[in-house]
């Protein structure tokens, strides 16, 4: 075997060992788990591994931190360090490591009681990616552009960000009878749980304002149209989409969501699908 | 076994550099008291980002501190190689921040692994500093990679020694040739944790293969040419019945001031870095123990003169 490969296997070994409940068998070929240096071998091991479960306790209750109340320290914890053996990082970044947790929970027995958890999850990793996201400012000039053109040739940019869920749970209530923010948290969770048991469906949505994740409800209007804005379709084609999704008794208002999404930071600017000489200008900033 | 050096009686004097590590907890009172600091460390990866408030942070301070990047995810001992995405974010955060120095450790964290025998084969991050065997294959490959970094940055880099908790089979050189033989070969400085070094000698101890854990740790730094370090670093650490941890968690120890103190001696007085972790204690400790290690770090390195 070349000295490359035996390194890389030896590497391997170890690294199976860290992620796994006991020591891997193929260690013992590189690394001495007998006599008396054996024994201390085995505390090391130990010592990794003990680091290990403490990151994955850290990261993920910093990530998570409503799944972690929700869940209760009890039964987090061992959550977490369960999560980390069974899907390990694969980035040397930690703030990369739990993008998985989510569809994990979905499936997860220990979970499955509550099948909300799984949404829940993924509204904090919409919130946990948005703090790192692209820093985007109003673009105040291009607003110019939502008069005297088609909107069939105009889209809106949106904040750094932004993510949308249609959830068939009330997780919105949920997200914030958990906040600290909660001004009545016990009413909060009562009012919460009230929803859970009605099968209250909520749309969500995630993004930034300045260096804030937020998070709202949004009408299923609201989602259709960010989530054409978000594929990058034309205002028109937005629009036509929430207006199919407008509900009669609360209809969608443009004017109004265009004011409120300027002022909360949801919406950047405005920017020309179609690049016409005189306007330029007014293209999207190349890092968003 | 030397007796330990009193810090007391190294009163503040003109002196070699010195910083702190900057963490989360003194972020806001940083920027507001702004002590005087020759420089501060981040950990690169906590600013591997796009935006967001955590790089604006950091950039607030760039305008007032000199910052060294030191990196705990590179893993460039690794035998599969480095990740590209890792080096593209570090790159990204150098051009942004225009650091004093880059650094992180002789160590490796990817490798393959499955979930279970039969299953598809990942490459993952162990996210730890795990240890390497001082022979031939893994210095070409943290040859290898270091190279690599370095061409991309365009700057030298610099390696630091580990603490580690476990020896792999097949060493046939010690770890400062190691190191030196990696300096020489790619050009790059190494980064001495003098913690490190007391943490390793305190559990070659309990297995028996020291009997004075400061006396090898003299050994280990003279066995290291004298311009090749760049940087020192001090910590504290938890002794255990079983196994001594280097957890950033304490004040500096005695034995490990004394060992820093001979590497100043021998290196001439290099930058030095307080590192703390773990239990993080107010502002001031931290800068109480940076104002120690300039002293003695001046203090050393005249008399070496």
């Amino acid at each position: 075997m070349s000295p490359l490969l035996d390194l890389a296997q030896a590497q391997s070994a170890l690294l199976q060992a860290l992620f796994g409940s006991r020591c891997d068998a193929a260690l013992q070929a590189h690394v001495q788990l007998g006599g008396p240096r054996g024994a201390w071998h085995a505390r090391g091991l130990q010592a990794y591994q003990a680091n290990g479960s403490a990151l994955a306790e850290r990261v993920l209750q910093a990530a998570f931190p409503v799944l972690a109340e929700l869940m209760g320290q009890d039964n987090f914890l061992p959550l977490a360090r369960y999560f980390w053996r069974q899907s390990p990082p694969l980035r040397g970044d930690l703030g990369q490591w739990g993008a998985a947790l989510p569809a994990f929970l979905d499936t997860a027995a220990q979970v499955a009681d509550e099948p909300f958890l799984g949404d829940i999850a993924r509204l904090e990793w919409a919130l946990h990616t948005a703090a790192t996201s692209a820093d985007a400012a109003l673009d105040a000039a291009s607003l110019v552009l939502l008069t005297g053109s088609d909107p069939a040739h105009i889209s809106l940019q949106l904040s750094g960000g932004v993510a949308l869920l249609a959830s068939a749970f009330p997780v919105v209530s949920i997200m914030a009878a958990h906040s600290p923010a909660a001004p009545d948290k016990t009413a909060a969770i009562a009012q919460a749980a009230d929803q859970l048991r009605l099968k209250v469906a909520q749309h969500a949505l995630v993004w930034r304002q300045g260096f804030k994740p937020r998070l709202r409800a949004c009408s299923a209007a609201e989602h259709a149209l960010l989530t054409a804005l978000l594929a990058g379709q034309s205002l028109g084609h937005a629009l036509h989409a929430a207006s199919l999704r407008d509900d009669a008794a609360e209809a969608f208002d443009f004017s109004t969501w265009l004011g409120q999404a300027v002022q909360t930071g949801l919406m950047t600017g405005v920017y020309l699908l179609h690049h016409h000489p005189s306007q330029l200008n007014h293209r999207p900033h190349p890092d968003q | 076994m030397t007796a330990p050096v009193s810090i007391v009686s190294a009163a503040a004097r003109p002196s070699a550099q010195a910083g702190i590590g900057w963490r989360h907890p003194h972020y806001a009172e940083l920027l507001e008291s702004l002590p005087e600091l020759d420089f501060i460390e981040v950990h690169s990866e906590n600013f591997f980002a796009a935006g967001g408030a955590a790089l604006a942070t950091l950039k607030k301070a760039r305008a007032h501190y000199p910052v060294s990047l030191h990196g705990v995810g590179l893993a460039l001992g690794s035998a599969c190689g480095i990740d590209a995405w890792h080096l593209d974010q570090l790159a990204q955060l150098v051009a942004h921040i225009e650091p004093l120095r880059v650094s992180d450790h002789a160590c490796f964290a990817r490798a393959g692994w499955s979930a279970a025998s039969g299953d598809a084969r990942l490459t993952v991050h162990a996210a730890d500093l795990l240890p390497i065997p001082f022979n031939n294959a893994a210095l070409d490959v943290m040859c290898a990679n270091v190279q690599r970094v370095q061409d991309r940055l365009q700057r030298p880099l610099q390696v630091e020694n580990l603490s580690a908790y476990l020896c792999f089979e097949g060493a046939d050189r010690t770890e400062p040739v190691f190191l030196s033989e990696l300096a020489q070969r790619t050009g790059c400085q190494l980064l001495v944790d003098v913690n490190n070094l007391y943490v390793n000698a305190l559990n070659e101890r309990l297995t028996g293969s020291t009997q004075d854990p400061i006396q090898t740790c003299i050994a280990w730094l003279n066995q290291i040419p004298k311009r090749a370090v760049g940087e020192l670093h001090v910590a504290g650490h938890a002794v255990c019945a079983d196994i001594v941890i280097d957890d950033h968690g304490s004040r500096v120890c005695d034995a490990v001031w004394q060992i820093y103190r001979h590497a100043q001696y021998r290196f001439g007085g290099v930058p030095a870095l307080v590192e703390w972790d773990t239990d993080i204690p107010p502002l001031q400790v931290l800068l109480e123990e940076a104002n120690s290690a300039k002293s003695l770090g001046f203090s050393a390195s005249e008399a070496a003169r």
